[in-house]
C-alpha cells in the first residue's frame, strides 16, 4: 500500500528500525523499507557478512551508509545468515531503486521463526507506525 | 549539435558512456599542443562494433569524428572542431594478448604503454619505441602518430613494430591489415600507411605489435661540451664509430638550467650536454659499446665525460630528460615545441642555426633532443603578452622549417604534422606526394569524417 | 579592473603555467578510477584557466570536477611545470563557496558542523566506556571517523595505549573542523575553542590523535596555535608507538598503505614500518608505496560526496594488495581503512586493520 507517496507492501513485516522482513517457510528475506531508503539517500556501501554468521535477536547483523547516514540493521529473530544479496557489493543503489525486490539484503535461517510476530504487521498497524514517523521526522526537518 | 543525435549516440553506446557535460568539453578542447577548441560532446565507446556504429552515425548525420588517445600530442592532432564528436578510445584498454612464441602483444587502443611495459617485464621483453609520455600515452595514439621516443637511435619508431591492426574505415567498413606474421608482404603494406596517419583514415580498434626481449644490462654516461661544434662532431662521432647506442640525447644550456631548477640533480649548465645510454644481455656488450663512446666524446673535446652507475641517479635522469619539455614550459607562459629532424650529420647545423635564428628574431629558444637520429626537439618560449613577441615567433618558426628542409630534412621526426604544421607540409612534399596522400584520405574516408583539418589533407 | 575572482587570480601563473602535458594522468587516482581527463588534474587546470580567461563560469556545473578531487598531491609531487593543483583546488572551492556554487554536499557539512559537534550529525557519541576531561599526561583524540565509523579501530588504539600503561584521558572532543578549508569553508572558531579548552583542562603535555587529519589540523592551522604555544606535543599515534616494545609476533603476511595525509601531506613513512616489522617481519610493500603510494580515495570530501568513485579508487588500492600477496593490509588512518574496508570484495580475503587494530588482536 501507498502512504504519503510511500510504498509499503501489506504483507510484510516491519522493524521500527525500518527494514522490512518477508517470511518464506522457516526462512526470512529482510530488505531496507521505502521510507529508509528515501530518507538516508543514494545508499553506497552495505556490509555482506560471511554466510553462516550466527544472528541473535536484536543484536547488530550488519551496517548501511549513504553518504550522510550509517544505519545498524538488527537481526530480528535468532539464527544463522544464510546467504546475501551479492549484487549489492558493487551496485548498492540497487536497494534505493527497488527496496523490495532486487534490492533484498540478507537470507536468514531462523531457529524459530514466530519470533516475527514481535514485528508490525498489519494494515492498521504499519499505516498507524509510518504516518507517525512522516510526522516525527516532519518536525525535524 | 543536434539533441537528436546526442540521444542516438548515447543509443549506442550507453549512456554511461556519453557526455556533453561542460566540464568534459573543456577538457577534450585540447591535447598538449596550444590548440583549443570545445567540441559538441564526447563518447567513450567499448568495443569495436560500438566505434563502428558511431562512424556509421557520423556518416549518416555529417558530422565529424575525432579520436583519442591520452591527449598528449604536441601538434593538435587530437584537437577537435567546434562541431565535432570527440571519440575517447580510453575505455577499450585490454591487453589481448602476449605470446612469446609468436614474439607479439595484442592490444585494444586505449592500452596504456606502461601498463603493456608492466605487462611484459615478468616475460623479460618489452615495446622498445619509449615515447616521452610513456606514463599515460596510448598505444592507439602511438600508433596514429608513429611515436618515437628516445631509444629511436638504435630500435627505431612505433611504425617498425606494427604487425598488424584491425580499424573501422572513415566510412565505417571494417579492415584488417596485415597480422601476426613477423613478415608480409602481401600487396601494398597498409600497415605501414596506416602508422602515422593521425586517424585521418580510420580508427584502430585492435593493434599486434611486435616485441623485443629486453637487454638486461646498460651503460650510461653524459658528457659536457664547451663548444656547440665538438658536440655535433661528437654525435656523428658516436652514430658511425661501429656501434648503435640505445639512447643519444643532447641537452642544451637553458635545458639543463630548468632541470636543475625542477631537481636535484646539479647537472653543469653548458652549451651542449650528451646522455648516452647503451645496452646489451652482458654487462661486457654494453660496457665494450660505451667505451666506443667514450672514445668518441674525448676525440671531440669533452671537456667531461661521466659513467652514471646508481640506478635511481640513471632513473632520475632520464626521467628528467622526458619531462624537459614540460619544464622548460615553467620559464614563458607561451611555448611551441617543434622536432625537426634531419640526417644525423647535419644535426650540428640545425644545432647553429637555431642559435642564428633565435638571435636575429630575438626569441628564446631551448634546445635538446635525440641527437641519435637526427631529432632535435627546439622549444621556443615566449610570452603572448607582450607586444610584438608572438609576430617574431612565427617567423622564427618559419625559418626553422625553412632550415631543416634546405638541409635535407623533415618538418617532424616523431609529433606529427596534426594542425600545427600543416601549412608547412607543401614546403617539405611536391604536389605529387600531396595528391596520393589525398586521394588515399578521398578512398578511406570520403565524407571527410574522421580528423577533418589535419595534415593540409583538406587542401 | 577589478579581478572576478580574486583568490583563483593568485595562483594564474602557475595555472598558466601547466604545459598540458597530461603527464598527471598516470598519478591522478581520480582519473585512473573514471578514465575522464575532466577529473584529472590536467583537465582542472583547463578548466580554471578558461574561468580566468573569462570564457567560462565558475559555475555549479563545475562543481563535479573542482570537488572530486582527494588533495592526495601525486599530481603536485610529479608536475614537471610545478603547479600546485590541490592548493589551486582549495582555492577554487573558496571561490564557489563565496559564489554560492558550492557541492551542496559540503554546503551541508558546513551546516551540519554550525549545529553539531561532529561531521555526521550524530548525538550520542560511543563512549568506550573509558573516562573523559580528566588530569593525564597524555589526550588522546579520537577524531569523526574514530568516533562514528570505524569504532572498532578506535576501541583498539584504546586497548593498546592501555596495554603500554599510558596515562592518558579522552576528552568530550568535537570535530577539529579541519576538513572544512578542502572543501571551501573555514574552521569553526567555536569548535576549536571547545576542544583547546578541554585539552589545555586536562595538563597534558601530549597530544595523541589516531587521524592523521586531525594531526595535520592541530599541527598547521592558526586556530590551534595555543597547543604549541602552552608546550603541548603533538604526535600521530604512529609517532607514538614508534619504538615501543609491544612485545608480541606474527609470521602473517602484512602490507602497509601509506595514508595521503601520513604520508605525502606529512612525510611519516617510517614509524608507521618501524612498529609493523618489529611485531610483522613478513612485510611486503605494495607496488606503489612512500610518496608513490595510491591514495584510497576517501579525502577531500570525495567519500562524501562521490562516493562510488571513492570505492572506485579504493578497489585500485586493494588490488595491489593482491598483487603482493599479502593477508593483512595496515594503515594508520581512519578514514583510509573505512574507504578500503568497505569497498573490499567479499572474494579478496585479506584483512583490512589499522596497525593498532593488529596490535590489539595479537595483545
Amino acid at each position: 500500500m501507498q502512504i504519503q507517496g510511500y510504498e509499503f507492501p501489506e504483507e510484510l513485516y516491519y522493524d521500527p528500525e525500518h527494514f522490512w522482513v518477508r517470511v518464506e517457510g522457516d526462512e526470512l528475506v529482510l530488505g531496507m523499507d521505502d521510507f529508509a531508503q528515501k530518507l538516508a539517500g543514494e545508499i553506497v556501501y552495505v556490509q555482506l557478512p560471511d554466510d553462516g554468521k550466527k544472528l541473535k535477536k536484536g543484536k547488530k547483523l550488519a551496517k548501511v551508509e549513504s553518504g550522510k547516514w550509517l544505519g545498524k540493521i538488527l537481526s530480528p529473530v535468532d539464527g544463522v545468515l544464510i546467504t546475501v544479496n551479492e549484487a549489492l557489493e558493487t551496485d548498492p543503489g540497487l536497494i534505493n531503486r527497488d527496496p523490495y525486490g532486487e534490492g533484498w539484503m540478507y537470507r536468514i535461517a531462523a531457529n524459530d521463526v514466530s519470533q516475527v510476530e514481535d514485528l508490525l504487521h498489519g494494515v492498521d498497524a504499519i499505516q498507524g507506525w509510518i504516518e507517525a514517523e512522516i510526522a516525527k521526522h516532519a518536525e525535524q526537518a | 549539435m543536434q539533441a537528436s543525435w546526442k540521444l542516438r549516440l548515447a543509443e549506442l553506446v550507453g549512456p554511461d558512456n556519453f557526455s556533453d557535460a561542460v566540464i568534459d568539453l573543456v577538457s577534450y578542447s585540447s591535447d598538449a599542443s596550444e590548440h583549443s577548441i570545445r567540441p559538441q560532446a564526447v563518447v567513450w565507446p567499448t568495443n569495436a562494433e560500438q566505434v563502428r556504429s558511431v562512424v556509421l552515425l557520423a556518416n549518416e548525420l555529417g558530422f565529424p569524428l575525432f579520436p583519442r588517445g591520452a591527449g598528449t600530442g604536441l601538434s593538435g592532432m587530437a584537437t577537435p572542431s567546434a562541431d565535432g564528436l570527440v571519440l575517447d578510445l580510453a575505455r577499450m584498454r585490454s591487453i589481448i594478448d602476449i605470446s612469446i612464441q609468436d614474439r607479439v602483444a595484442v592490444v585494444e587502443p586505449g592500452v596504456v604503454y606502461a601498463d603493456l611495459d608492466q605487462a611484459l617485464a615478468p616475460h623479460g621483453y618489452f615495446f622498445p619505441p619509449d615515447p616521452g609520455s610513456s606514463k599515460v600515452c596510448t598505444l592507439g595514439g602511438n600508433v596514429a602518430t608513429n611515436a618515437g621516443g628516445v631509444k629511436g637511435a638504435k630500435y627505431g619508431t612505433t611504425r617498425d613494430y606494427v604487425l598488424g591492426l584491425s580499424l573501422v574505415l572513415g566510412d565505417g567498413r571494417e579492415m584488417k591489415a596485415g597480422g601476426r606474421n613477423i613478415k608480409s608482404v602481401s600487396g601494398y603494406d597498409l600497415t605501414r600507411l596506416l602508422v602515422g596517419s593521425e586517424g585521418t583514415l580510420g580508427v584502430l580498434t585492435e593493434i599486434i605489435l611486435k616485441i623485443n626481449p629486453k637487454p638486461t644490462a646498460t651503460a650510461t654516461a653524459l658528457a659536457v661540451f664547451d663548444k656547440l661544434e665538438d658536440a655535433g662532431g661528437a654525435i656523428v662521432g658516436v652514430m658511425s664509430s661501429g656501434i648503435l647506442p640505445s639512447v643519444l640525447e643532447i641537452l642544451g644550456r637553458e635545458t639543463l638550467q630548468a632541470i636543475n631548477q625542477n631537481t636535484e640533480l646539479d647537472l653543469p649548465e653548458v652549451d651542449a650536454m650528451l646522455l648516452c645510454e647503451t645496452d646489451g644481455f652482458t654487462q661486457t656488450e654494453a660496457d665494450y659499446q660505451m667505451e666506443r663512446v667514450v672514445e668518441q666524446f674525448k676525440a671531440n673535446q669533452a671537456r667531461q665525460v661521466r659513467q652514471a652507475t646508481a640506478t635511481e641517479e640513471v632513473a632520475d635522469l632520464w626521467q628528467a630528460r622526458k619531462s624537459a619539455y614540460a619544464v622548460l614550459a615553467r620559464l614563458k607562459p607561451n611555448f611551441v615545441l617543434e622536432d625537426v629532424t634531419v640526417p644525423i650529420s647535419q644535426v650540428i647545423n640545425v644545432l647553429a642555426g637555431v642559435q642564428e635564428i633565435a638571435a636575429r628574431n630575438q626569441v628564446n629558444i631551448a634546445t635538446f633532443g635525440h641527437a641519435g637520429d637526427g631529432n632535435l626537439h627546439p622549444q621556443v618560449l615566449w610570452d603572448a603578452a607582450e607586444p610584438g613577441q608572438t609576430q617574431r615567433v612565427e617567423k622564427a618558426v618559419d625559418e626553422l622549417f625553412a632550415l631543416a628542409i634546405e638541409l635535407g630534412g623533415t618538418l617532424t621526426g616523431e609529433h606529427g604534422i596534426g594542425l600545427s604544421k600543416a601549412a608547412y607540409m607543401g614546403l617539405e612534399h611536391g604536389s605529387a606526394a600531396m595528391e596520393t596522400m589525398r586521394a588515399l584520405k578521398r578512398s578511406c574516408d570520403p565524407n571527410n569524417v574522421l580528423n577533418p583539418g589535419k595534415m593540409a589533407l583538406d587542401g | 579592473m577589478s579581478e572576478k575572482h580574486p583568490l583563483l587570480a593568485n595562483f594564474r601563473d602557475q595555472i598558466q603555467r601547466c604545459s598540458r602535458c597530461g603527464f598527471c594522468q598516470a598519478h591522478c587516482p581520480v582519473f585512473g578510477a573514471s578514465l575522464r581527463p575532466a577529473l584529472n588534474a590536467r583537465g582542472k587546470m583547463l578548466l580554471l584557466k578558461e574561468v580566468l580567461e573569462g570564457k567560462l563560469e565558475l559555475g555549479p556545473e563545475l562543481a563535479e570536477s573542482i570537488f572530486q578531487c582527494t588533495t592526495c598531491a601525486s599530481c603536485a609531487l610529479n608536475c614537471p611545470s610545478g603547479v600546485d593543483v590541490p592548493t589551486i583546488i582549495k582555492t577554487a572551492r573558496k571561490e564557489m563557496v563565496d559564489l554560492g556554487t558550492c557541492h551542496p554536499a559540503f554546503v551541508a557539512m558546513d551546516q551540519v558542523l554550525e549545529q553539531h559537534p561532529n561531521i555526521y550529525a550524530e548525538d550520542e557519541p560511543e563512549d568506550f566506556d573509558r573516562p573523559r576531561n580528566q588530569k593525564a599526561e597524555v589526550v588522546y583524540f579520537m577524531g569523526c571517523v574514530g568516533q562514528y565509523r570505524e569504532e572498532e579501530a578506535t576501541e583498539a588504539a584504546l586497548e593498546v595505549l592501555d596495554y603500554l600503561e599510558v596515562d592518558y584521558t579522552l576528552i568530550d572532543e568535537v570535530c577539529c573542523s579541519g576538513v572544512l578549508e578542502d572543501v571551501g569553508f573555514e574552521i569553526k572558531p567555536a569548535l576549536a575553542a571547545k576542544n583547546l579548552e578541554l585539552i589545555l583542562a586536562t595538563g597534558a603535555k601530549t597530544l595523541v590523535t589516531g587521524c592523521p587529519y586531525c594531526f595535520r589540523t592541530f599541527n598547521n592551522k592558526e586556530l590551534y596555535a595555543p597547543l604549541k604555544e602552552a608546550g603541548v606535543e603533538i604526535l600521530h599515534l604512529s609517532q607514538f608507538l614508534a619504538g615501543q616494545d609491544l612485545g608480541v609476533h606474527t609470521n602473517q603476511v602484512v602490507t602497509y598503505h601509506d595514508p595521503c595525509d601520513l604520508g605525502r601531506h606529512t612525510d611519516i613513512y617510517d614509524e608507521p614500518r618501524q612498529t609493523i616489522k618489529a611485531l610483522a617481519p613478513n612485510f611486503v610493500e605494495l607496488p606503489h608505496h612512500h610518496a608513490d603510494a595510491l591514495c584510497c580515495g576517501a579525502g577531500g570530501g570525495v567519500r562524501g560526496a562521490f562516493a562510488k568513485n571513492s570505492l572506485d579508487m579504493a578497489r585500485r588500492r586493494l588490488a595491489e594488495v593482491d598483487q603482493v600477496g599479502a593477508e593483512v593490509v595496515l594503515t594508520e588512518c581512519n578514514s583510509c581503512v573505512h574507504n578500503l574496508a568497505n569497498a573490499k570484495l567479499r572474494a579478496q580475503k585479506f584483512r583490512v586493520l589499522t596497525t593498532a587494530q593488529f596490535i590489539a588482536e595479537l595483545i
